[in-house]
């Protein structure tokens, strides 16, 4: 599903690059988890795929399409989703109205449909009550199950998120991973978590460590 | 179209914020509307005092011209003494110009004077070089020209006349001469000289003609009117004010001769509009003989109106700019604080793919929300801030104008004096017509700004609030564009 082709990133100097020449697949039904430690680049190649960012050298292919060609703003419309540690909900509304809004940005078929909103709300253990409420009334795992709820909402087949269970508790956590399980496997997504959790990553189908500015894949 | 609704949402959800904004718009778009009132107003005034004030062309022989001509023939014949012979007004070039557009009404004006003889004239001690002017029959002051001691203003109309029209003199009974006057012996008469005499309205007096058979003449009183004390009959040459009877300028040419029927002294044409003075005066240029008479205009009230109103409108004009471009930088400030503090919801709503026009739009659309309710509350107090500059404002041009005027007005009643039984003529240029209007431009000077809000005033009011949303949100914007939604979500 998603292709990355000799892919480099650099920040001042091209002869010190976070990482080059990187070639990895990702297929949809999956997750995958990306370790490494603090620096190594992870999260840069997190934001790359999410298309946040633009590749110094290379591509990244999603089907046989060059996201050079699908532009940046088009694809983080209909092709990925984001989670992110901080939640990056919008304080001012609702759980509800963060979906709904969702939804109606990247042009769901499903937007302007609140029962489904609400549906998808109560199967990430949002209940009707607090769907309404305003999101920063809700604790940590709620406000992230939200997150990863709005990510539903949208059609889009790649999810990505960026530490998702950092400010999480480990029942939070294992909450979570298990969302992120069943969005995969379920709703035939391919999801692809950035952590620096061994635990974490040890849930998902695969796992890849960036280190030395390469990708090494973990039996 | 989400952003609408995002942009509902924000400002309900942040409702402290929102009231604050609020309060801060409506304290610029206050100002503004006052500024925006004031100018209104001013131009109200000065197209009030277009109508009110007025401005006059009068037509009147060619003193200049005249003056050359006797000049010439000093030169040419030594032996006689030159005379000076002005050339009565013509009523048939005076009909002409009267149906020249723009003409509202005309007065025509007659002078002369007569000799008291069934009643006594009111004695002044200061008259000149210390010489009292007698009373009775016959008395008054004696000049070369054989004047007589009573003056005869003839007029289509008192109501007409400028010490009328401006109240220095009032009907107190009976009624002024009016049209229906005309070839008749009515007059009306002096308070001071009705109630030496004991005279009153439907009483008889008689007066003695100083030229031709010097015959006497019995005439109907028809009213009688008080003169104020700087009336503009009092010059220096004439009798005592009270002295002055208005009849028809029909009756006045009777006393003046025969050959006087159907001319007058000059003839007051009133211009409807003040700002069309100079073509109506180029138009009847063109139907009379300039070699014999001359046009001359009076628009100074309505200039000393205008002059005052310009202050303030210019003043107006200055407000409401500077307001309006202190106004959009400091909502521009503001709102570049307010979108600093929101990139976070800004970098979420670029990760979902939003287009960055639409997120300045949602931006757009709740400063607009804000704006909507600041222009009532400001449509609502603009009025008392203007009411408070204006009154300001008005003291303050008005003083200036007046010390500005009062040196180019000159003395009230300069420049002319009554003529005698020849062809004078009262006043020229700058004659009495003058007294009256200056204390009218003065009047209307004093008036307060009509100050109202109306809804053209709020349209307009909108519009700058508009205006100072959109550089403002513009200007902010900047950063928007430029915001990478990397930095802000992963960083």
């Amino acid at each position: 599903m998603l292709k990355t082709e000799g892919l480099g990133y650099w920040y001042q100097d091209k002869d010190q690059p976070l990482f080059q020449d990187i070639n990895l697949e990702f297929d949809i039904g999956q997750s995958y988890a990306i370790l490494g430690h603090s620096g190594t680049g992870k999260t840069t190649f997190l934001s790359l795929i999410a298309g946040l960012d633009k590749p110094k050298e290379g591509d990244i292919l999603l089907g046989d399409r060059s996201l050079k060609k699908i532009g940046l703003t088009n694809y983080r419309r209909k092709d990925v989703s984001i989670v992110f540690q901080a939640y990056n909900l919008f304080t001012y509304m609702s759980p509800l109205n963060n979906l709904m809004t969702a939804m109606a940005i990247t042009g769901a078929k499903h937007a302007g449909d609140k029962v489904y909103a609400k549906q998808i709300l109560n199967d990430f253990g949002i209940s009707e009550e607090l769907a309404l409420r305003n999101v920063q009334h809700l604790s940590g795992g709620q406000q992230q199950r939200v997150a990863i709820a709005r990510t539903m909402a949208c059609d889009a087949q790649l999810v990505v998120a960026d530490e998702p269970t950092g400010n999480l508790d480990e029942d939070n956590t294992r909450d979570v991973i298990a969302q992120f399980q069943k969005i995969a496997h379920e709703q035939q997504k391919c999801v692809i978590i950035v952590t620096h959790e061994p635990d974490v990553a040890d849930q998902c189908d695969h796992q890849f460590r960036l280190e030395n500015k390469q990708f090494t894949q973990l039996a | 179209m989400n952003f609408f609704k995002r942009a509902w949402l924000n400002v309900w959800a942040k409702k402290g914020r929102s009231i604050l904004l609020i309060l801060v718009s409506s304290a610029i778009l206050m100002f503004v509307l006052a500024g925006l009132l004031i100018r209104s107003a001013a131009v109200k005034a000065t197209n009030q005092a277009k109508e009110e004030v007025g401005a006059t062309v009068t037509l009147s022989a060619n003193r200049q011209a005249a003056f050359k001509k006797m000049q010439s023939s000093s030169s040419s014949s030594k032996s006689s003494r030159p005379k000076l012979t002005l050339t009565p007004v013509k009523l048939s070039d005076a009909t002409k110009i009267a149906k020249l557009s723009n003409i509202s009404s005309y007065n025509v004006t007659s002078s002369t004077s007569v000799n008291a003889s069934s009643y006594d004239t009111v004695s002044t001690s200061s008259g000149m070089g210390g010489n009292s002017s007698s009373g009775g029959p016959g008395g008054g002051m004696k000049s070369s020209t054989s004047s007589g001691d009573t003056q005869i203003d003839g007029v289509t109309a008192t109501s007409l006349t400028s010490d009328f029209s401006d109240s220095q003199s009032k009907i107190t009974k009976g009624r002024g001469i009016t049209t229906a006057d005309k070839d008749t012996n009515h007059v009306v008469i002096e308070k001071e000289l009705a109630s030496q005499n004991d005279l009153s309205v439907g009483d008889t007096i008689t007066v003695k003609k100083t030229t031709g058979s010097k015959s006497k003449v019995k005439l109907k009183i028809v009213g009688i009117y008080k003169a104020s004390a700087t009336s503009s009959s009092s010059s220096p040459m004439s009798t005592d004010t009270s002295n002055t009877m208005y009849t028809s300028y029909t009756l006045a040419n009777t006393f003046k001769g025969n050959k006087y029927a159907g001319t007058a002294d000059s003839v007051t044409f009133n211009v409807k509009n003040p700002a069309k003075v100079s073509s109506v005066k180029t138009a009847g240029k063109k139907l009379i003989n300039t070699s014999k008479y001359a046009l001359s205009t009076d628009d100074s009230s309505y200039q000393t109106v205008k002059a005052s109103m310009d202050n303030v409108e210019s003043f107006a004009n200055k407000i409401v700019w500077l307001v309006a471009i202190a106004g959009t930088i400091i909502l521009a400030l503001i709102v570049i604080l307010m979108i600093r503090e929101r990139r976070f919801e800004i970098g979420v709503l670029l990760s979902l793919g939003e287009a960055r026009w639409k997120i300045i739009a949602q931006f757009f659309t709740e400063m607009l929300m804000v704006i909507v309710i600041a222009v009532a509350i400001a449509g609502a107090g603009g009025k008392l801030v203007g009411d408070q500059l204006g009154s300001q404002l008005v003291s303050q041009s008005t003083t200036t104008t007046q010390t500005s005027t009062s040196s180019s007005t000159g003395q009230p009643g300069g420049g002319g004096q009554p003529g005698g039984s020849g062809s004078g003529m009262k006043g020229g240029n700058g004659g009495p017509g003058n007294v009256g209007q200056s204390s009218s431009a003065t009047k209307q000077a004093d008036a307060d700004l009509n100050i109202s809000v109306s809804a053209v005033d709020l349209a307009e009011l909108g519009g700058f609030g508009l205006a100072i949303t959109f550089l403002s949100i513009m200007i902010a914007s900047g950063g928007i564009l430029r915001l990478e939604p990397k930095k802000v979500l992963i960083s």
